[in-house]
């Protein structure tokens, strides 16, 4: 038996076989492994974001010590600006207390009124080209909860979608992108009765961080620039989100049209995301929070 | 003072060069493993990120042998899996991150790396970087061909790289980064290592043929 501990093939085989053990078992829907994790969180997540907030610094200082002039001449042009904006927002308000009006005598529902928006920030990106899920921080503790089966859409400062949550845990969430094979969404030309097909990750397209459009119509083909929102059909993901603008479309086979979109958020530099939960799940949530506190 | 008495901690009180292994050890697990994540695109092609956890696990276990190199590794699988884990898309089309993949491939690399060409050639720098290269051809062809069987698996899923493509864009640069990265990994931890002298004294005592001494260039 000492023989066999100090044989470095046996060890490394059953090492190897034990690890499998744990991948297959950890794949199980609601497998207790999933949360076999959590106590690294505990010791990497203090250090990775004392490492994040070293290098924001670090990179912060430098940007100060270049940016100087610049900034100056931006600030001048900025202050222009700002000039101009308030002669704007005047003219705004008068509009938005018309459009209010219209609301409500129309009843107009604003386009992401029933979802409860939730910020977090991006602690860890991808590793590699296949260690893809990024982590963010938020989860159960915040009063996201997600269900076997559900996702949320996630969408950057601009609303513009950057993938969804596939799972959720105390107090992070992981996130698949949406130029990541895996990722699949139903979307639309952004226009009254805009053709529908499914955008996907691909493997082939995602280091050039584009995304592939395929289910197109031979009747309605896309063409390069027209903007793709999310279309609403298959629940996941509301109507209406911006996804991006088709960059290319291969006709060639009529029985298998595809397009590349690229996407419009910057997913290489995302420091802040937001996570848009349904209203009827976030009330669901907030009642197991509170039926947790009464027992 | 009881605690003193502890055999363990009069061990390490006893033996200083044990307290900096450990203590190199996790300063480099930890650090390596959050700038992986929080800053990838440092050393960055075509999309493509220089792997530095895949790095140091293949220095690590060339250098300074199988045992370190697999516990080094298997810490390593498991915060890379904790803090980037690959998404898998399970027969029933749902996507889930997945676990253990990482610490699978952190390990069988260790074990790689630390028996590289170690039978017939002494261990030496230029062996060192041969094998960050050889380790990372093997996993992302591998890693492909895995990928690409899953992917006839699952019904809805495609893979349409061709090899073409996985050598251009893919498996090349990570090669090319993967050994860009290994220059001043290597640097680090022959000269701020977790040995002194970056020479793992056990390998020293072994008399086993397959762990020769470290040849110093």
């Amino acid at each position: 038996m000492r023989r066999l501990l100090t044989n470095k093939l046996f060890v490394t085989v059953v090492s190897l076989l034990v690890i499998l053990a744990v991948i297959i078992l950890g794949s199980w829907p609601g497998s207790p492994l999933n949360s076999a994790l959590k106590p690294v969180g505990a010791i990497v997540n203090p250090i990775q974001k004392l490492v994040k907030n070293t290098g924001n610094s670090i990179s912060n200082f430098w940007a100060a010590l270049t940016d100087g002039i610049a900034i100056r001449d931006e600030n001048y042009q900025l202050r222009a600006e700002i000039a101009e904006l308030q002669y704007q927002l005047t003219q705004r308000e008068e509009a938005a207390i018309k459009y209010e009006e219209l609301q409500e005598a129309f009843h107009i529902r604003e386009t992401f009124s029933n979802y409860e928006i939730y910020a977090a920030s991006v602690l860890s990106r991808e590793a590699d080209e296949w260690f893809s899920v990024i982590h963010v921080g938020i989860g159960n503790t915040d009063g996201v909860y997600l269900e076997q089966g559900h996702s949320f859409a996630v969408v950057d400062v601009r609303m513009n979608l950057i993938g969804r949550v596939i799972e959720v845990n105390e107090d992070v969430s992981d996130i698949l992108l949406l130029i990541h094979e895996g990722f699949q969404v139903s979307g639309k030309v952004n226009a009254v009765n805009g053709a529908t097909f499914t955008v996907l990750g691909d493997a082939s397209l995602k280091q050039q961080g584009l995304c592939l459009v395929t289910g197109i119509d031979p009747d309605v083909i896309p063409s390069v620039g027209d903007e793709i929102v999310t279309s609403g059909d298959g629940g996941l993901f509301p109507q209406g989100i911006p996804i991006g603008v088709i960059e290319s479309v291969d006709s060639s086979d009529e029985l298998n049209i595809t397009a590349t979109l690229r996407p419009y958020s910057d997913i290489s530099d995302l420091n802040d995301v937001f996570i848009m939960v349904p209203y009827d799940e976030y009330i669901e949530a907030a009642g197991a929070d509170t039926s947790d506190e009464t027992t | 003072m009881s605690i003193l008495r502890l055999p363990g901690l009069t061990l390490l009180m006893r033996r200083p060069e044990l307290i900096r292994k450990y203590l190199v050890y996790a300063v480099y697990l930890l650090l390596f493993s959050t700038l992986q994540v929080t800053f990838p695109g440092v050393i960055s092609f075509y999309g493509i990120h220089a792997d530095i956890m895949f790095v140091i696990v293949v220095l690590c276990s060339y250098m300074f042998g199988f045992y370190d190199g697999i516990v080094f590794g298997a810490l390593a699988g498991i915060i890379r899996d904790y803090l980037s884990a690959p998404s898998l898309t399970g027969i029933d089309g749902t996507v889930t991150p997945a676990i253990g993949i990482g610490l699978f491939l952190m390990v069988a690399v260790a074990a790689i790396g630390s028996s590289f060409l170690t039978i017939r050639v002494k261990r030496n720098f230029l062996l060192a970087f041969l094998a960050v290269i050889v380790t990372t051809l093997l996993y992302k062809s591998i890693g492909h061909l895995v990928i690409f069987l899953w992917s006839n698996l699952v019904s809805g899923l495609s893979y349409n790289m061709s090899i073409e493509q996985m050598l251009q864009r893919s498996i090349l640069p990570q090669t090319v980064l993967n050994l860009m990265a290994s220059i001043p990994l290597y640097l680090l931890l022959r000269f701020m290592g977790p040995y002194k002298g970056g020479v793992n004294p056990s390998l020293i005592d072994e008399k086993r043929k397959e762990d020769r001494l470290w040849l110093t260039m």
